[in-house]
């Protein structure tokens, strides 16, 4: 990949929902580009378009209008087995609202990936992989439960583990702490600054706590389907360091 | 792939175990009323041809004698049954003619058959060991004589039932003594026929009633054919043979249907002068035809309608194949129609099941799963719903053939390729109707499937 080709390229895109006579403008004529590398956090006010933007750039639907070049390529002109096979191998996404399949373990849920991938894994290596990613996420012996049997920050923990799991160049996240209380947020990020460190990987965050936002190298504000500020972050918060500082849980997450 | 759609399927359908056994329940309502249908179907053809052959159009009579003789133009039958042409030899030469199934030599003469105080003027049949089969008569008691029987001449006989009425009652008369022209004969055998008058003869081995009227000639062959449609063939060829054992000429046959060409010709004269046939080749089919008739107004119409009994098989077989195809037409309706239902309650349960599943779907697009992989998991699912009713289906049209069987009475035939068949259609039912709901599955775009409530 050469250096000058933004991995996320996006051109003047727009999103309109039809509501019967009513248009609602989710996107309006949004253009960015985004290096390997980068930890962009995107803020906003509710209903701004963040997870519109976000289902786009995760090629789970299209625009209205406007291109869309990941690694220089018009995701608009791949084929349906082309983009399932980024969204596998490529894309890492953590919803907003999880989507575990339900009535299907945490270790099940962490191995999906694994089931559609181009080449076969076998089922000892699917679940040794699976089970290193549910240990890296502190819910190593939660692995037989089921989602109804997890709260919300397991849930959301055991979706982390499942994007990150075939080694995704770029990860979208769609509030991935919401659910989290401070700690456990911070220990998140910790897991996606060393990521983009150790592995130099893509992060794209949608949050609207202006301390998670901090933990980025860019900061996108967004309003009403529209960029207003687009800026690097100086003052990057580590969460390394601040995990040291953190007391220790009176009681094992896990 | 397939593994892991396997698993999935196994998964979703044990979920809902009251639903996919009601799916699964009418497939196997579908599989097993085809099974069945087809079971009856065959047994029935079985049994309607079977009827047809025992019906007799297969039998072929050679008697001994000509309506005439020596090229005389008289039509008085007088050397019909008295003549002596035949002999054994000739039956077995004409067992060995390709398509006759079997072959009996006959002498029969009228006489007393007595049992200590009841006496009975009637029938008696020398015949050879095979004249049971070739009537298909049933023994309600003890058995037909065999073959080393005829061999040894022995004195033995069997009843048809009304002369066993008229002679023992209602006794078991096997094991008994007769007397048959005032000479002892054991009783071996009662046989039931729907044939009255054969109901009412003795029947004993014909060696043996060579000797009680002292001639070594026999006056008849009865012969059957291997198939109906064959009586004909068979006929000339019985024609040939006889003619050529018999030293007649050297000329070939003159073709039966040559009478076709216009003139109305006498039986046995031949055109060409040559020496008449000393004997008479009748089909079943001829005979009753002509039953009843004078002699010679029976030859007369036989020989001017050479080919009847071919027709008539032919329109027998005719009437058959027409019988098998409409009850064919019907069976294929009845199996479609219950297939169709069947098929339908799979593609509702599928499609049910999409619905409920759409953000399940949705979640498995969004990690990676092709449209295809959508789609498979979607059909392996509806063909292993089909298929467990596939296998319930058989077992369930098994039983059903034989309670049928078994209350009604009615043949059944279950066959491999039935099964086959049945297990065949029903895997592509499951595909067939498990096709829509699993494309529009596949065809469901992920973020739609995943907003879906
Ligand atoms: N499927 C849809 N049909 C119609 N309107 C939609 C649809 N999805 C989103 N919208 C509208 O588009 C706008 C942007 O929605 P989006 O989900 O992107 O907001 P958001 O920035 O992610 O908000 P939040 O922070 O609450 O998650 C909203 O006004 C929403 O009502
Ligand atoms: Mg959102």
């Amino acid at each position: 990949m050469t250096p000058n080709v933004p991995v996320i390229s996006i051109k003047k895109l727009t999103k309109t929902y039809q509501m019967g006579d009513v248009a609602v403008h989710a996107l309006r004529s949004v253009s960015l580009d985004i290096q390997a590398g980068e930890f962009v956090t995107v803020v906003g006010p509710s209903g701004s378009g963040k997870s519109t933007l976000m289902h786009i750039l995760g090629c789970l639907d299209q625009p209205t209008s406007g291109q869309y070049f990941l690694d220089g390529k018009d995701v608009s002109r791949l084929s349906d087995d082309e983009v399932s096979t980024v969204r596998n191998k490529k894309i890492g996404f953590v919803f907003q609202g999880f989507n575990l399949l339900t009535r299907t373990s945490a270790l099940e849920n962490v191995e999906l990936p694994l089931l559609y991938g181009p080449d076969p894994v076998s089922a000892t290596e699917r679940r040794a992989r699976a089970m290193a990613a549910l240990e890296a996420v502190g819910l190593g012996s939660r692995y037989e439960h089921h989602p109804n049997q997890l709260s919300g920050g397991q849930q959301q923990r055991v979706a982390i583990a499942r994007a990150l799991l075939n080694n995704p160049s770029i990860l979208l996240a769609d509030e991935p702490t919401g659910n989290l209380d401070s700690r456990t947020s911070v220990e998140v990020m910790d897991i996606f600054q060393s990521l983009k460190k150790e592995r130099g990987i893509t992060i794209v965050l949608i949050t609207h706590e202006p301390d998670v936002a901090a933990y980025g190298s860019r900061i996108i504000s967004f309003r009403d389907g529209v960029i207003t500020s687009d800026e690097l972050n100086t003052r990057r918060r580590t969460a390394r360091g601040e995990l040291a500082e953190l007391p220790e849980p009176l009681e094992e997450s896990a | 792939m397939l593994g892991t759609s396997l698993k999935i399927a196994q998964k979703a359908l044990k979920r809902n175990k009251l639903r996919t056994g009601l799916a699964v329940l009418g497939m196997t309502i579908g599989v097993a009323a085809v099974l069945t249908m087809f079971a009856l179907g065959t047994g029935a053809q079985q049994s309607v041809s079977s009827d047809v052959k025992s019906a007799g159009t297969t039998l072929i009579f050679v008697r001994a004698g000509n309506f005439t003789r020596g090229g005389e133009e008289s039509r008085i039958p007088t050397g019909l049954g008295s003549a002596t042409s035949l002999m054994p030899d000739d039956a077995d030469a004409i067992a060995r003619i390709s398509g006759v199934k079997y072959v009996s030599a006959n002498v029969k003469y009228r006489t007393w058959v007595e049992d200590g105080g009841q006496r009975e003027y009637t029938q008696v049949v020398g015949a050879d060991s095979d004249y049971a089969k070739q009537y298909d008569w049933s023994f309600v008691k003890g058995r037909y004589f065999r073959h080393g029987a005829v061999e040894d001449a022995e004195p033995v006989v069997v009843l048809g039932s009304t002369l066993r009425d008229k002679l023992f009652g209602d006794e078991n008369p096997v094991g008994k003594q007769v007397q048959i022209h005032n000479q002892p004969y054991k009783v071996v055998g009662v046989f039931e026929t729907a044939d009255e008058d054969q109901s009412d003869t003795a029947v004993i081995p014909y060696t043996t009633a060579q000797k009680t009227v002292g001639t070594s000639s026999i006056q008849m062959i009865t012969v059957s054919a291997e198939q109906a449609g064959d009586a004909t063939r068979i006929s000339q060829d019985i024609r040939t043979l006889l003619r050529t054992r018999h030293h007649l000429d050297n000329q070939p046959v003159q073709p039966a249907g040559s009478a076709a060409l216009g003139g109305l010709q006498m039986p046995g004269a031949g055109s060409g002068g040559e020496t008449p046939d000393d004997f008479t080749v009748k089909t079943q089919a001829s005979e009753a035809l002509t039953k009843g008739l004078n002699t010679s107004v029976a030859a007369f119409i036989l020989a001017n309608m050479p080919q009847m009994d071919q027709t008539n098989s032919q329109e027998m077989a005719g009437t058959l194949s027409r019988a098998g195809s409409t009850m064919t037409a019907l069976l294929a309706a009845i199996a479609t129609i219950s297939l169709i239902v069947g098929g339908i309650g799979i593609m509702n349960i599928m499609l049910v099941s999409v619905t409920e599943r759409t953000r399940e779907i949705g979640i498995r697009r969004a990690i990676g799963a092709r449209q295809r992989d959508v789609l498979q998991q979607f059909l392996v699912e509806a063909v292993s719903l089909s298929a467990f009713g596939g296998v319930f289906g058989i077992v369930l049209g098994f039983l059903a053939a034989v309670v049928i069987t078994q209350v009604l009475g009615w043949p059944a035939e279950i066959s491999v390729t039935a099964v086959a068949l049945a297990f065949g259609i029903a895997g592509l039912t499951g595909v067939f109707f498990g096709f829509y709901p699993a494309r529009r599955a596949s065809r469901l775009s992920p973020i739609d499937a995943l907003r879906y409530e």
